[in-house]
């Protein structure tokens, strides 16, 4: 596991309250304050409403939190940046660009050369597996296939920071571990060169959270509620959901997301069994 | 799956205009009654594309070395034909002016004003009032205003069509989903950018309508105009015959307005059809 010691990420005290059409007031996120250093990738799991969405949508720049501050790379964020790039979990590819002209937005945003920019293009489509359908319109490919358009747009455009918002919630079972582990292959990029890029990816599937992340972080009304270290070594598969340390970190988020009884109760390791 | 069968809806389609034709033949020849003698309130085609064509080079100023009836000249099928041209040229010179002006200015105006949340709450209210607003209530208004020359056609079309446009553009505008708008920022566009790249192009499925709309209030607008004062286009000949209850040039001017209005809608869709290509075939076609 690489961490060093920069920090790429820190929340000083966030909050974000939102007007209810009611008139009330009501608080998404409040109060919360993390650090997140280089390299790492970090899943943010919690129950729907719970508040992780606004929290990579603050960090994102599109949502301007209510209360405190968001450093990035040394800088306080003041709206979305080059140097963070985001997947949602909804279609984001544009229907009205050929596949190849997606994945070159970002770059063509700041200005970067034609030539150079469909290079870098192709080659993160290759990267994700859709080099031979360069030419196609978005409407011709399968949800499957946007979501790898997505994941090459966003690291064609160099972010060093990359935040997926329940990218694979929508896709078949073999669909989202194909992806999955197309994801991890470009994060893990970062190995031979310098430094992996930093990735905050939320999800509600706790399997999900086991295979990708380094630490994860359970959001539970508003805060920040755990803060779990996954130790297991990578590349990781199904025999890795199944080590004692990954079954124990699974039965402590299920108690967090209120599907099972506290780990305090001690039949975690039995029900496993 | 549907099946879909060009040819075939095409020959059901001729089918159908022949069969309104025969009608109106077989209605010619049932119904004898005359506004004025010589002069049949339904004329059959035998009638149309002779004698009334024959009658249209009245409308034929003179020149192009063919010398007009008002100079005592003989009826011809030629100046009947240039009367056609020059009128038709007239009143499409009119229509194609006033669409390029009000179809860029509503355009631009409707961008302007989605800008910002602002903005468009600014002009909701008054854009309904607008709307509502019927074009040809403003036809006396807008005469005084400009006068009836060219200029006055030409700025009231632009009215017609500008304020449909406008409105249109905020309402497509306003309903490019958020996702599309959150990904270009997200990716670094700046406002600009983003209005040419991702705004622009996702409202033109919903512009197409728009556009098509207004054409035909272009068309609606262009002759409400020439009825009041033009001395000159297709609304001219028509306003004329009817002075002299001459209901069978009426008509045939009539069909070629059905003519124009059917070349100018396809025109257009084939136009804006090439533009979404990108789109599914269901908001092409």
């Amino acid at each position: 596991m690489v961490v060093t010691d920069s920090r790429m990420i820190e929340l000083v005290n966030i909050g974000r309250s939102f007007r209810r059409a009611d008139g009330r007031t009501v608080a998404a996120v409040s109060d919360v304050s993390l650090t997140i250093p280089e390299g790492e990738f970090v899943c943010l799991i919690g129950t729907s409403g719970c508040g992780k969405s606004t929290l990579l949508a603050m960090i994102a720049g599109l949502l301007a939190p209510s209360q405190g501050s968001i450093v990035v790379d040394g800088r306080e964020i003041d709206g979305p940046g080059p140097e963070r790039g985001m997947v949602f979990q909804r279609d984001s590819v544009f229907p009205w660009m050929r596949v190849v002209d997606n994945v070159e937005y970002g770059l063509r945003c700041r200005g970067v050369a034609a030539p150079e920019r469909r290079a870098v293009a192709l080659r993160y489509l290759d990267r994700v597996g859709l080099g031979h359908v360069e030419r196609a319109w978005p409407r011709e490919l399968s949800g499957g296939m946007l979501k790898r358009v997505a994941i090459a747009t966003v690291f064609a455009n160099g972010a060093k920071v990359l935040m997926l918002d329940e990218p694979f919630g929508a896709l078949d079972y073999v669909t989202r571990h194909q992806l999955q582990r197309v994801l991890l292959d470009l994060w893990d990029d970062g190995r031979a060169g310098t430094t992996r890029r930093t990735v905050l990816f939320v999800t509600h599937d706790v399997d999900e959270a086991l295979l990708l992340a380094d630490r994860i972080l359970v959001v539970g009304a508003g805060r920040i509620v755990d803060d779990i270290r996954v130790e297991a070594p990578r590349p990781r598969d199904t025999d890795t959901l199944l080590r004692s340390d990954a079954v124990a970190i699974k039965h402590r988020l299920l108690g967090h997301l209120g599907l099972e009884r506290p780990l305090a109760q001690g039949r975690a390791a039995g029900a496993a069994a | 799956m549907k099946v879909r069968h060009p040819t075939r809806d095409r020959w059901i389609s001729l089918a159908v205009l022949a069969a309104l034709a025969l009608g109106w033949q077989v209605l010619s020849l049932v119904y004898t009654a005359e506004a004025q003698p010589g002069e049949p309130m339904v004329a059959g085609w035998q009638v149309l594309f002779t004698r009334t064509l024959l009658s249209l080079s009245d409308y034929w100023p003179g020149g192009l070395g063919v010398p007009a009836v008002a100079d005592g000249a003989e009826r011809s099928y030629l100046a009947a034909l240039l009367a056609i041209l020059l009128h038709s040229a007239d009143t499409i010179l009119r229509l194609a002016a006033g669409l390029m002006l009000g179809g860029v200015a509503g355009l631009v105006l409707g961008l302007a004003l989605s800008w910002s949340r602002w903005t468009r709450r600014l002009v909701d209210w008054p854009l309904q009032f607008i709307r509502t607003l019927p074009l040809l209530a403003m036809v006396p208004l807008f005469q005084l205003w400009f006068g009836t020359d060219a200029l006055g056609e030409v700025v009231f079309v632009a009215y017609g069509i500008g304020v449909i446009v406008f409105a249109g553009t905020v309402n497509a505008v306003r309903n490019i989903p958020q996702i599309y708008l959150d990904n270009a920022r997200a990716l670094g566009a700046s406002r600009l950018f983003l209005t040419r790249t991702v705004v622009l192009p996702a409202i033109v499925p919903a512009m197409r309508s728009t556009v098509l709309l207004s054409l035909g209030a272009g068309w609606g607008a262009v002759l409400g105009a020439e009825y009041l004062g033009a001395q000159s286009g297709l609304g001219y000949m028509i306003v004329y015959a009817q002075q002299f209850a001459f209901l069978d040039r009426m008509f045939l001017v009539a069909l070629l307005f059905v003519f124009y209005t059917s070349v100018s809608t396809v025109v257009l869709a084939r136009l804006t059809g090439r533009m979404l290509a990108w789109a599914p075939e269901g908001q092409r076609a």
